[in-house]
């Protein structure tokens, strides 16, 4: 294909290949509900010709599709009729083969016992002394092929592996339902399941339900400090900081879908404005080995690397592609990722996380005359400018004089992102990770994420 | 018989002689194309072609499913699903799968969907519309998606159906500021009825009326929810209506059958008409689709239901099988009886909404939840509109949202949101409900 679209006049050619096998089971209160399986397998070219693009896809795999694919696509990209003409990167070609080690191969695992681990999780819930009514448990196993060659040379292979497993339960008490949805994830094999350790979090998170029913009071609204554990400091690093500072937001691709960024050519924030209070450190890294959002090279074929997009509390490195990065007259720095074969890649996250700081967790809570402990939360939302958002807290706990005191019902923080981490004035040294699916593109690309970080103290900000 | 019938049919025949006791293909040939724009630009069209076969397998009430993507190992796929059904657990609840041998009427479709290429110089007579209506410094995104399918569907249980569905949508945003924008949606089964036109110059107004927003006061308003507001909600409630959202408390609607939930004014249908885009003759079993009242003057009625679900419910399907779970077509909420005028005359002080996202749940089964209103918020004061406004979230209970349902118009608009595959496409009113909080970041 790659050759037969070489014979067009076009700036740059890539084609992508996938082949994913994939697996889905679903345990609905304590029985086996479906199980699935796929192999899905198709390719996509992208040519960027006379300042347009056009992508064109298929599952059917003959010279002739492939032909048709390339004309669609390079047909596409001649219509486009724009006054300002599209250019992507130079970048090098690079050629690799890469993939995720599996110390314990998820083909080699078969189907019962996949049923049996999964099972094994529900029987532990059910069989616990809390009344939880709704368990869902959900497992889905991907094994992803890629192989992506382009006109500037490059050709790079990958196998994957992830895991990931999602979780909703309803805990009544008292005639009151109280729920919690988690979710696991993991690039590796099945030994994944051994690290999760899946009991232990999800009987805490129906320990936690209960009490929150059984004792959980509602907070006095006022400002106060407000220390945020890792999961609360995840979900503000991805929507706060990972979002707005994807560059296509920024540049207005998204302008429709997704929204834009309060940061923009001429606005009050820009490469260089402050952000946030010193201690803030937010980066994005695609290659933290079995991270669920690792990946060595991305889906335009640039290599992976770690970017510092806030760096102690400046707006510092924006995420790109080859298309954002030639606008800017930047370098792409690999943030283009697609979630199958017949989807455009666009600017995405992969791990996003706040760097830790000096405190210990103690020294985070001691200070603390009275506030609001935000371990996890439930209800979220953002605008989509990533400005004004809102966290409602599932397990939180009173602060009083640095010690913990009673369970306090759904906390709400309400707050913009310049007030979120300007009011950040200590951060633990430990570091945790959350699996999460992004949201973006139209159609939707789910894609795979670490939120995380430390510890974090705001100080004096409105809790309701 | 056409070949692409004589291969589903193959798949029901394989999976019967290894000894499965049901099985369901459903065959869809899709021809999707889509042009994005932004910045009064096209960024990329985009097309992708699908051959793709979802296969439902059960065994002894184990039930196990596939999707296949190439026709050259058909045979090694069915015995690898059979295989898997083998291994796989009993599930005493399952149901089973839609009987009988069922008469669909013609599909109708827009063949010049099928043969539409180039869909750019739509995308084009929008934007042109959005900057008539703003001016120059207009400047507007979004996606033009067009779809043509041709589906085969046959079961073990007698069931043998051909479909074909069409589409064409139009989702746009247009900004006449860095913080004033309007969102506008045109979507249709057919060329026929399709109105770009109709689409840039919703979001040219709304975007014009937006400029110089004002950061909102928090508090209790009544509030007119614009049918691309209001569409979006009522997807979530379709959604809550799927026995299998009820079944694994996803929803608001857990044990309030035959019960007043709503206001009596609210009365929701889930209908796959001629006029949606997500039209269809017959379910994923098979079963001929039809008109479910679910919520009627307020009452809930029905969930929506598969064969499985139905017999876990004592009742009948709905006709809304998805390949594993029930789900909703398309959404419909009667017209009120007064147009679209009359609505804003009857508020004293309120707001205008024209759009949302990140509808999110704090407990789905109570209904406790916040949407983020975007692109035009305006305050109401005596049926005008009288300043753009910004920063404000409905904080509320989506349950008692349907309970403070006053007046709905007789205008009524067909509404798609974007992003999510299976996101409801819905036919709303404009709706006006009293006494709503709103909240604003401190």
């Amino acid at each position: 294909m790659l050759s037969y679209a070489q014979d067009k006049v076009a700036d740059y050619i890539e084609v992508r290949a996938h082949n994913a096998k994939n697996e889905q089971l679903v345990i609905k209160n304590g029985t086996l509900d479906s199980f699935s399986l796929t192999e899905n397998s198709g390719f996509c070219v992208r040519i960027l010709a006379e300042g347009g693009l056009g992508f064109a896809s298929s599952n059917r795999w003959t010279k002739d599709e492939g032909r048709k694919v390339v004309d669609a696509a390079y047909r596409f990209a001649k219509n486009s009729k724009r006054k300002e003409s599209i250019s992507f990167t130079e970048e090098k070609g690079a050629e690799a083969e890469w993939s995720v080690e599996e110390k314990k191969k998820i083909e080699d695992i078969p189907p019962e016992d996949k049923i049996e681990e999964l099972m094994e999780v529900d029987e532990s819930l059910a069989a616990s002394k809390i009344k939880i009514p709704g368990r869902i448990i959900g497992c889905t196993i991907g094994l992803t092929n890629k192989y992506f060659v382009n006109s500037q040379g490059s050709v790079i292979s990958s196998l994957v592996p992830k895991i990931a497993a999602f979780t909703f339960m309803t805990v009544v008490e008292n005639g009151k339902p109280e729920q919690a949805s988690k979710q696991f994830g993991r690039s590796g094999g099945w030994e994944a399941f051994d690290e999760w350790k899946m009991v232990d979090r999800l009987l805490h998170e129906a320990t936690t339900l209960q009490t929150l029913i059984k004792k959980g009071k509602a907070v006095k609204p006022r400002k106060m400090d407000l220390v945020c554990g890792t999961e609360v400091t995840g979900i503000a690093a991805h929507e706060s900081c990972g979002h707005p500072m994807e560059a296509d937001r920024i540049l207005g691709r998204e302008m429709s879908q997704a929204g834009r960024s309060f940061i923009f050519p001429g606005s009050l924030f820009w490469l260089g404005s402050k952000i946030g209070s010193n201690l803030v450190t937010v980066v994005d890294d695609p290659t933290i080995k079995n991270s669920y959002g690792y990946y060595e090279y991305d889906d335009e074929g640039i290599r992976a690397r770690k970017r510092y997009l806030y760096k102690e509390g400046v707006i510092n490195e924006f995420l790109h592609n080859r298309e954002t990065a030639a606008k800017l007259g930047m370098r792409s720095n690999g943030s283009s990722r697609a979630n199958r074969y017949d989807r455009e890649a666009i600017v995405r996250m992969a791990n996003t996380f706040v760097e830790p700081g000096s405190f210990t967790e103690e020294e985070v809570f001691e200070d603390v005359k009275y506030g609001i402990y935000m371990k996890s939360f439930t209800e979220w939302n953002i605008d989509d400018r990533r400005f004004n958002q809102r966290y409602v807290g599932r397990e939180a706990f009173l602060i009083e004089d640095g010690e913990l005191k009673h369970p306090i019902a759904r906390p709400v923080i309400e707050t913009t992102t310049e007030t979120w981490w300007s009011s950040v004035d200590a951060i633990s040294k430990n570091l945790e990770f959350d699996a999460a699916t992004c949201g973006k593109g139209d159609p939707m690309q789910g894609m795979p994420v670490y939120t995380g970080g430390p510890i974090l103290r705001l100080r004096g900000v409105y809790v309701r | 018989m056409n070949d692409a019938m004589a291969k589903t049919e193959k798949i029901i025949k394989t999976g019967k002689t290894l000894g499965a006791d049901e099985v369901l293909a459903k065959t869809t040939f899709g021809r999707y194309r889509q042009t994005r724009f932004s910045n009064n630009q096209i960024d990329i069209t985009v097309a992708w072609n699908s051959y793709i076969t979802d296969v439902v397998l059960t065994w002894k009430k184990r039930l196990v499913a596939t999707q296949i993507y190439d026709f050259q190992n058909v045979n090694n796929i069915v015995k690898r699903l059979f295989k898997l059904a083998q291994v796989s657990r009993e599930n005493p609840k399952y149901g089973g799968i839609a009987q009988g041998n069922f008469q669909y009427s013609r599909p109708k479709v827009d063949k010049d969907l099928q043969e539409l290429e180039n869909p750019s110089e739509y995308v084009f007579e929008a934007i042109e519309t959005a900057r008539r209506e703003v001016g120059a410094q207009a400047n507007s995104g979004g996606t033009l998606f067009t779809k043509f399918e041709e589906i085969y569907l046959t079961s073990s249980e007698g069931p043998t159906g051909q479909d074909s569905r069409s589409a064409i949508k139009l989702s746009m945003r247009t900004f006449s500021q860095t913080e004033a924008s309007g969102h506008a949606v045109e979507c249709s089964p057919s060329l026929r009825d399709f109105s770009p036109s109709r689409a840039g110059e919703k979001a040219g107004k709304i975007a014009k009326l937006a400029m110089n927003p004002k950061t909102g006061a928090e508090g209790k308003y009544d509030i007119i929810f614009d049918p691309l507001f209001f569409g979006s909600l009522l997807g979530t409630w379709g959604s809550m209506a799927s026995a299998y959202m009820v079944m694994i408390n996803l929803s608001v609607f857990v044990d309030k059958l035959n019960q007043k939930i709503a206001s009596k004014l609210v009365t929701l249908r889930d209908k796959p008409a001629e006029y949606s885009i997500e039209r269809r003759n017959f379910d994923d079993e098979g079963f001929p689709t039809q008109e479910n009242v679910f919520i009627d003057h307020g009452v809930l009625t029905t969930y929506l239901h598969n064969t499985s679900t139905a017999k876990n419910f004592d009742t009948e399907t709905t006709g809304n099988a998805g390949i594993v779970q029930p789900t909703p077509w398309n959404i419909e909420m009667d017209a009120g009886d007064m147009n679209q005028s009359e609505l804003f005359k009857q508020v004293k002080r309120g707001l205008y909404l024209t759009n949302t996202w990140y509808t999110r749940f704090q407990n789905y089964v109570t209904g406790d939840f916040s949407t983020l209103p975007r692109d035009g918020l305006f305050l109401i004061e005596n049926g005008e509109i009288k300043q753009s406004l910004k920063d404000l979230r409905l904080s509320d209970n989506i349950l008692r949202l349907l309970k403070q349902v006053k007046s709905a118009s007789k205008e009524r608009q067909h509404v798609h949101w974007w992003g999510y595959e299976d996101v409801t496409p819905a036919l709303s009113p404009y709706v006006l409900a009293t006494d709503i909080q709103m909240t604003k970041p401190t």
